[in-house]
């Protein structure tokens, strides 16, 4: 929670050249607050939105209890990838290995649960004890028809984008490119990297796409089937939403399929504009691009004209944003679309590409939050005083208890805030939340001072 | 063996039959959809309700930030609480130099008057020796000689939440409490609510206590913690058992555990210091708060008072007026011991069928108890226990040999909606609905809340499915 970044052990210096920048590049300071999930989280966080396949967890109970479809990753078809699979290793594991537990385990799900493939996730334990889990999953998939394959995650490797880059890792030399068939590119066609569908983001953009004649191969892995991601380097371009953990993956599929790669965002008006334009220019047709542009315009146009009447209520709202990392630059030019002002911003899991981009879109004025443990972010709260704190779910109850209207926009969320159909969305819930009569009555003293009750 | 080759559908509609079922009860090896939660996560709500305690997890981070996440939603509250991030690193030299720092550095940012240390799978995994650290890192001056710090092994692959909960309570007066004195021994009841993760619980549990002129201690009381009051500032230890009753409870006159399966190491380590203890199941139902009441009054050796009679009174009158609509029901339950006792006793007083009874978390001890409670009612005969199984087995039980509710936590909604059944809310987590956590499931008042989410869910059911004919004013 407390963080003093001079005290700091740094793996490498030179992320920390500015105040406030990302702490990707460092170890959590021990005893100083569990605010970040482990390597193992992150690799479910990206493997998990694959909706056709097994998602095995083997390790102790909690590993996979605790976070058993608890990220609200969103399906269109098979719910398949939200069952709580583990192999809830005991104690005998512990001493004689739960490598046999771990292949009966497998071969049940096979056999009785119809996935297209198995992922199986190596926890603390399981690694601890020795449990092999690539052989296990080699083995089993000789007996098998259906991919099984290992995600060497054990939280105790890192934080959070560390278990995002050995996901990448995974799905690029376990699954894409293993589709049967011919290989040549897919005209016009797309993958979403780095977008996870939640709350259903992905439906706000995949219209905009079909309008533009544009084919979304897959998402990586939002609302992913499975034989689509097999099918990955078909596409003729990857866009890498936001988040660059899984910057690691487009390069490799820059290199061994060709395909270019650009970074896009579709969070406010003006990114998803942008973001579309840029495809179009990527995807290097003319008439795309032409029809892209008038598109754009009018949804444009559309939108600016839907949520006017929000802007008009929260115009010269202040706020703090704080991201988990993802959409901390995006975050900043969508609150600007509403003419709420920013005081102070910050993030935690985002790369320092990222912070800088941020850095750059908010005004000089604007506080970086250096301290983004829970002190810090109560001390930022008392001394700016926001009419409203953008953030990350971890932060939503200690901005109730400071009275302070709060909004989440990661996972926590139930509310899809992709595209402009998701601006329309984002406005509208963020003045709901802005303007609750709550607050008010929060702010009430009481019992009531006396002048008050004599006017 | 090859993989089966079928439809989505015809899977689905496999999974429903009985043919399946009987594959699904003969799996061992894989746990689907679990119905427990581990050690270190009861640990850490234990250690919550003491004044001015700060959680120390022992382990991985990523398990730290798993526990106080689900904590956080089902209270809708934040949840203090640090890890001394172990790594790769303490895998292979043992965790000493991370808990040495995480303790200085804890401290230092959050001025505790008690650190509650437990320990994450991965400690226990690598045998890091909690007690010998401790002692070095005093020895280090990395804490205050005289900051007390409780210890808890919390192994994950053993036990499960109400495990944790009762070692970490048992380290927690181990490391507080002085030694019993005869002539010191004090005129209050030390009342242990164990793993209950209702607010409203324990705060009925103080009130009842009040009405009944009782002098007592609830340890712990994570009541004020976890449900606090909207004063514009956040108070990182905003109250629990206070120290000084901490220090004195080996002095108590008497132990009073609410929850049985909870709370066995705790009362072990009570007895073997000569303090009396008594366990009763939690009060859910008239008979089992008849019982609370019975066992305060013996306490205290003063009269019911008139208020607790009219209350109970006001809560039989409610099973009168409701009893048609549980009747003759057929419910199936999941969730931890305790909880399961009581919601069975309850339905069988209002001649409900609990005819499936999931618990992932079983004992043998439990399983006699269960067995010995339904077979005391007509209303039990048709009823099974089904210990050590998980959410999927249920799911099996429901779609081939249905019920008319599920009652459990929000983990429980998956196989409710593939059994087109209600699901009644009770346990934890709730993490889909808000505020039930508010509403007492145990004493007389308890009675009254339970009817009305079961009758209420039945009667909505009623109006939405009901035909023209059949749709009415009264129910
Ligand atoms: S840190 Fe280890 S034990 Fe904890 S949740 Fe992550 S993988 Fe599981
Ligand atoms: S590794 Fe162990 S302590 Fe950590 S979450 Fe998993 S079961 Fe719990």
């Amino acid at each position: 929670m407390f963080t003093n970044l001079t005290k700091l052990d740094l793996k490498d210096k030179q992320c920390m050249s500015d105040a406030g920048s990302p702490k990707l590049c460092m170890k959590a300071l021990p005893g100083e607050g569990a605010e970040r999930s482990c390597a193992y989280d992150g690799a479910r966080v990206v493997l998990m939105p694959i909706t056709d396949v097994a998602h095995l967890v083997h390790g102790p109970i909690a590993c996979a209890g605790n976070s058993w479809d608890n990220r609200g990753a969103r399906s269109s078809g098979s719910q398949l990838f939200r069952r709580g699979l583990t192999t809830d290793i005991m104690e005998n594991d512990v001493i004689y290995g739960g490598e046999k537990k771990l292949k009966e385990s497998i071969l049940e799900i096979a056999l009785r649960h119809n996935p297209k493939a198995i992922f199986v996730y190596a926890t603390c334990v399981s690694s601890l004890i020795g449990d092999d889990v690539d052989k296990i999953c080699k083995e089993a998939e000789v007996e098998l028809t259906i991919p099984v394959i290992a995600v060497n995650c054990p939280g105790f490797l890192g934080d959070k984008n560390i278990g995002n880059r050995i996901a990448g890792e995974v799905l690029f030399d376990r699954v894409i490119g293993t589709a049967e068939g011919p290989n040549e590119k897919i005209p016009l066609s797309i993958n979403l990297i780095g977008e996870y569908n939640i709350a259903g983001d992905i439906w706000g953009v995949i219209p905009d796409l079909k309008n533009l004649g544009i084919t979304l191969q897959t998402a990586i892995t939002g609302d992913a089937k499975f034989d689509d991601i097999r099918s990955a380097h078909k596409a003729s371009l990857n866009v890498l939403i936001c988040s660059k953990s899984l910057t690691n993956l487009v390069r490799k599929m820059e290199i061994s399929y060709g395909i270019p790669f650009m970074e896009g965002s579709f969070y406010g008006i003006h990114d998803t504009s942008e973001t579309l334009v840029n495809i179009a220019k990527a995807l290097g047709d003319p008439d795309l691009l032409e029809r892209t542009l008038v598109y754009v315009r009018k949804k444009e146009d559309e939108t600016r004209k839907i949520i006017a009447g929000y802007k008009t209520l929260l115009e010269n709202k202040q706020a703090i944003l704080f991201t988990g990392g993802v959409k901390t630059w995006s975050m900043v030019s969508t609150l600007a679309e509403l003419g709420i002002n920013i005081l102070a911003g910050g993030t935690q899991n985002s790369t320092p590409e990222d912070f800088q981009r941020m850095k750059e879109l908010m005004d000089p004025s604007a506080q970086i939050i250096e301290d983004t443990s829970s002190a810090g972010f109560l001390k930022i709260i008392a001394e700016k005083k926001p009419d409203l704190i953008v953030a990350g779910g971890k932060t939503k109850y200690l901005a109730h208890k400071t009275r302070t209207p709060f909004l989440d926009i990661n996972h926590g969320r139930k509310l899809p805030y992709a595209g402009y159909q998701g601006m329309v969305t984002f406005a509208e819930t963020l003045t709901r939340t802005v303007l609750s009569p709550v607050w008010g009555l929060l702010k009430q003293e009481f019992p009531p001072k006396e002048s008050e009750q004599d006017d | 063996m090859s993989h089966m080759k079928t439809s989505t559908k015809a899977t689905k509609d496999w999974l429903n039959t009985l043919e399946y079922r009987e594959k699904n009860f003969a799996r061992e090896k894989l746990v689907i959809n679990p119905a427990k939660a581990c050690q270190p996560l009861g640990a850490l709500l234990c250690a919550l309700g003491i004044e001015g305690s700060l959680p120390f997890v022992h382990g991985s981070q990523g398990c730290a930030a798993y526990f106080r996440s689900t904590l956080s939603r089902h209270y809708r509250e934040p949840v203090a609480a640090v890890s001394d991030s172990m790594t790769e690193d303490s895998a292979v030299f043992g965790g000493q130099s991370n808990l040495i720092e995480g303790l200085k550095n804890a401290n230092a940012l959050y001025s505790p008057k008690v650190i509650a240390m437990f320990t994450s799978c991965m400690a226990e995994v690598i045998g890091d020796d909690i007690k010998a650290y401790l002692g070095n890192a005093k020895e280090q001056e990395a804490i205050p000689k005289d900051l007390p710090v409780a210890l808890a092994n919390t192994p994950s692959f053993k036990g499960s939440h109400i495990t944790g909960y009762d070692t970490m309570l048992k380290g927690l007066v181990e490391c507080l409490a002085t030694a019993r004195q005869e002539d010191k021994i004090n005129d209050r009841l030390y009342v242990v609510p164990g793993f209950d993760t209702y607010t409203a619980n324990l705060r009925e549990y103080k009130r009842l206590l009040k009405v009944m002129d009782t002098p007592y201690t609830l340890l712990p009381d994570q009541s004020d913690v976890l449900d606090a009051p909207n004063l514009g500032t956040y108070e990182l230890y905003p109250g629990g058992t206070s120290i000084t009753e901490m220090n004195d409870a080996l002095n108590a006159a008497s132990f009073l555990c609410l929850q049985t399966y909870s709370t066995p190491t705790t009362r072990k380590y009570l007895a073997s210091k000569e303090v009396p203890v008594e366990s009763i199941s939690m009060p859910i139902g008239i008979a089992g708060t008849d019982k609370f009441i019975e066992s305060i009054a013996k306490f205290t050796g003063k009269d019911v008072p008139e208020e607790i009679t009219l209350e109970r009174g006001r809560s039989i009158d409610a099973m009168t007026d409701s009893h048609q609509y549980i009747h003759g029901k057929k419910f199936a339950l999941f969730g931890d011991p305790d909880v399961l006792i009581g919601l069975v006793s309850f339905l069988l007083e209002m001649g409900g069928e609990p005819v499936h009874i999931v618990c992932t978390n079983s004992t043998p001890l439990f399983k006699k108890a269960m067995e010995s409670l339904l077979a005391s009612s007509p209303y039990g005969q048709g009823s099974t226990l089904y210990a050590g199984k998980d959410l999927w087995h249920l799911r099996s039980l429901l779609v081939t040999d249905p019920v008319d509710m599920l009652i459990g936590d929000s983990h429980g909604k998956w196989a409710a909606r593939d059994a087109n059944i209600p699901l009644v809310r009770v346990g934890f987590p709730i993490t889909d609905r808000v505020n039930l956590h508010r509403y007492p499931i145990i004493g007389y008042s308890g009675v009254i809340n339970l009817i009305t989410m079961i009758v209420n869910t039945f009667l909505e059911e009623k109006d939405r499915t009901s035909s023209d004919p059949y749709f009415e004013m009264m129910r």
